[in-house]
């Protein structure tokens, strides 16, 4: 039987990973793609405190981060395009006019 | 009237809104502004009407007084900043018009919900609702590079910061066994070391959305490249929105157990006060000043938060009001000057006293306003924070702010003195601006000197609200 702590430390890793790839990738999908782990480890954190709790209330949590991870990730992706129309290149080191 | 009259209410003008945008046809669709303007001003009137009412949703929805009292702020504000708009060219009134004003008023039902949370799920999900459209707003010039470079900057932080957020709320939600806001607070003990990182999680994603300092970094960014009457917007109403939220989330039901936020507020609100009035001091672009000022002011509404106390949180509260027509009014003026300069620098204004001699005097009240000097509503803001934090012992902080403020006055008398005393461009005519923008603008003024004169309602309906949490 796999305790509680072993699905935490997965979401911890899961997290962190996620957070590493937001803060090294140079791509903005790459970026995009980093948040998305980052969200699931919140839902795998949800979904076990749920089992070991035994409370539903975490299982519907998921489902409204789901739809609002999906939401937020249209959004985005939605962002990028419109950069790439006027930039032609989604790497986030040139994206540079806003200093100061 | 039930609890969620607002909101349904605020459903109602956003179905207009949306059947209005299908049936229009051609480029100039002014009428959709005004439709949003005079449903949120209809709403702001039946806002005065409304009463608490009992919890909601067993408990998940509560419309106390802390709520109305946040909900009005949101509501004039928002009325201000589309006011604003009507006047702006094709942004608010283009082909798009209907997409423009739907993501403001989904933004604004967000905020509405908000400040009337008490359960994780719904706090979350509110939480979100805000900040979605405004990425896309941000982003709203979509053939602009700075624009959608600004969208994709204030994306990527926000929602990294939803994240940690998210992660957060999984841990409260673990060790508390409950989204109920209110068994949160009573199952919270210093000593449970998950509910506590799991709190201090969800206060960075707060501080991001009212940024503060190392959060701050979208704000100058998306505030310079993104259309001035949303920025004006932008730049109060979502941090009033995370005001409210964090009172509800570490003040509502924590009782003696407030004193653990103490120092992590306080030291957030130094470095925020610090950082921002120094990177304000040598910025020559209008907006991104006026960013970097905001950031400052947030420190000092930090400050208010610092104290954990009632007066604290209603001096907050009074600050959010002052600082909210102060900041929105500089904005616009700003947006007056630079649809007849094409210029957004502060060497722009250059001689406005001799151009357009009232707008000038708003502009020199919303500074002063802003600087904190006497007789004008930021005075009273800054003098009643720095009193409830005394209060709360925390002198070395009241120390601090004051002396900050002064660095503050410098590059607001700059911007003064640009406008008094230097003289304008010869070519420089007088400067004519549309009579919604005007009207919005003299709204702000007679705010701010009206609180600055009588401040007492607002001081009183801000401690009467505040009273219950704790």
């Amino acid at each position: 039987m796999i305790g509680l702590p072993a699905y935490l430390i997965l979401g911890a890793l899961v997290f962190s990973i996620g957070l590493f790839g937001v803060l090294t990738r140079r791509n903005a999908v790459g970026i995009l793609l980093g948040i998305e782990l980052m969200l699931n480890a919140v839902n795998i954190n949800l979904v076990a405190f749920a089992r070991f709790n035994g409370d539903v209330a975490g299982l519907v949590f998921t489902l409204f981060t789901i739809s609002i991870t999906v939401a937020e990730v249209a959004v985005g992706l939605a962002i990028v395009i419109a950069i790439f129309r006027v930039r032609r290149t989604v790497e986030a080191d040139r994206l540079d006019l806003l200093r100061g | 009237m039930s609890a969620f009259t607002l909101e349904l209410g605020l459903g109602a003008v956003m179905v207009l809104v949306f059947g209005g945008s299908l049936t229009s046809r051609g480029a100039d669709r002014r009428w959709i502004a005004w439709l949003a303007t005079a449903g949120i001003l209809t709403l702001g009137i039946v806002s005065a009407l409304v009463k608490p009412t009992p919890p909601a949703l067993s408990g998940m929805f509560v419309l106390d007084g802390l709520a109305i009292f946040a909900k009005r702020l949101f509501l004039a504000a928002t009325f201000i900043g589309l006011l604003a708009g009507i006047g702006a060219d094709a942004v608010a009134c283009g082909r798009r018009a209907g997409e423009y004003h739907l993501l403001i008023l989904s933004s604004l039902l967000g905020m509405l919900v908000l400040a009337s949370a008490r359960d994780l799920i719904l706090l979350f999900v509110a939480f979100e609702l805000m900040s979605i459209p405004l990425y896309v707003l941000a982003g709203f010039l979509k053939g602009q590079d700075e624009a959608v470079e600004a969208a994709l900057k204030f994306f990527l932080v926000g929602s990294v910061s939803s994240a940690v957020m998210a992660y957060g709320l999984s841990f409260v939600y673990g060790a508390a066994r409950t989204t109920d806001l209110a068994r949160v607070a009573q199952a919270f003990a210093p000593g449970q070391p998950l509910l506590l990182l799991g709190l201090l999680a969800v206060f960075a994603g707060f501080a991001f959305k009212i940024a503060a300092f190392p959060f701050h970094m979208w704000v100058p960014d998306t505030y310079e490249a993104a259309s001035t009457p949303f920025v004006a917007w932008l730049s109060v109403a979502p941090k009033a929105a995370g005001f409210v939220a964090l009172f509800r989330v570490y003040f509502e039901g924590m009782g003696d157990r407030v004193a653990t936020w103490v120092p992590i507020a306080a030291g957030l609100a130094a470095i925020t006060i610090v950082a921002g009035n120094l990177m304000a001091l040598p910025q020559q672009n209008a907006k991104r000043l006026l960013a970097y000022s905001g950031i400052a002011h947030i420190g000092y509404m930090l400050v208010g938060f610092a104290a954990a106390s009632a007066s604290g949180t209603a001096m907050v509260l009074f600050y959010l009001v002052a600082y909210v027509f102060g900041n929105m009014g500089a904005f616009l003026v700003v947006e007056a000057v630079a649809r007849s300069e094409r210029s957004e620098a502060t060497a722009a204004l250059r001689g406005l006293a001799q151009r357009s001699p009232l707008l000038a005097l708003a502009m020199l009240l919303f500074l002063l306003s802003l600087g904190g000097i006497p007789f004008v509503a930021g005075f009273w803001a800054k003098l009643y924070v720095f009193w409830a934090a005394a209060a709360a012992g925390l002198y070395w902080l009241v120390l601090l702010g004051a002396v900050l403020t002064v660095v503050a006055l410098f590059y607001y008398l700059i911007v003064a003195k640009r406008m008094y005393i230097e003289a304008p461009d010869a070519s420089a005519g007088r400067i004519r601006l549309p009579g919604t923008l005007a009207l919005a603008v003299i709204l702000c003024a007679l705010v701010v000197v009206g609180l600055g004169l009588y401040p007492k309602p607002i001081v009183m309906a801000a401690l009467r609200v505040a009273a219950p949490l704790f």
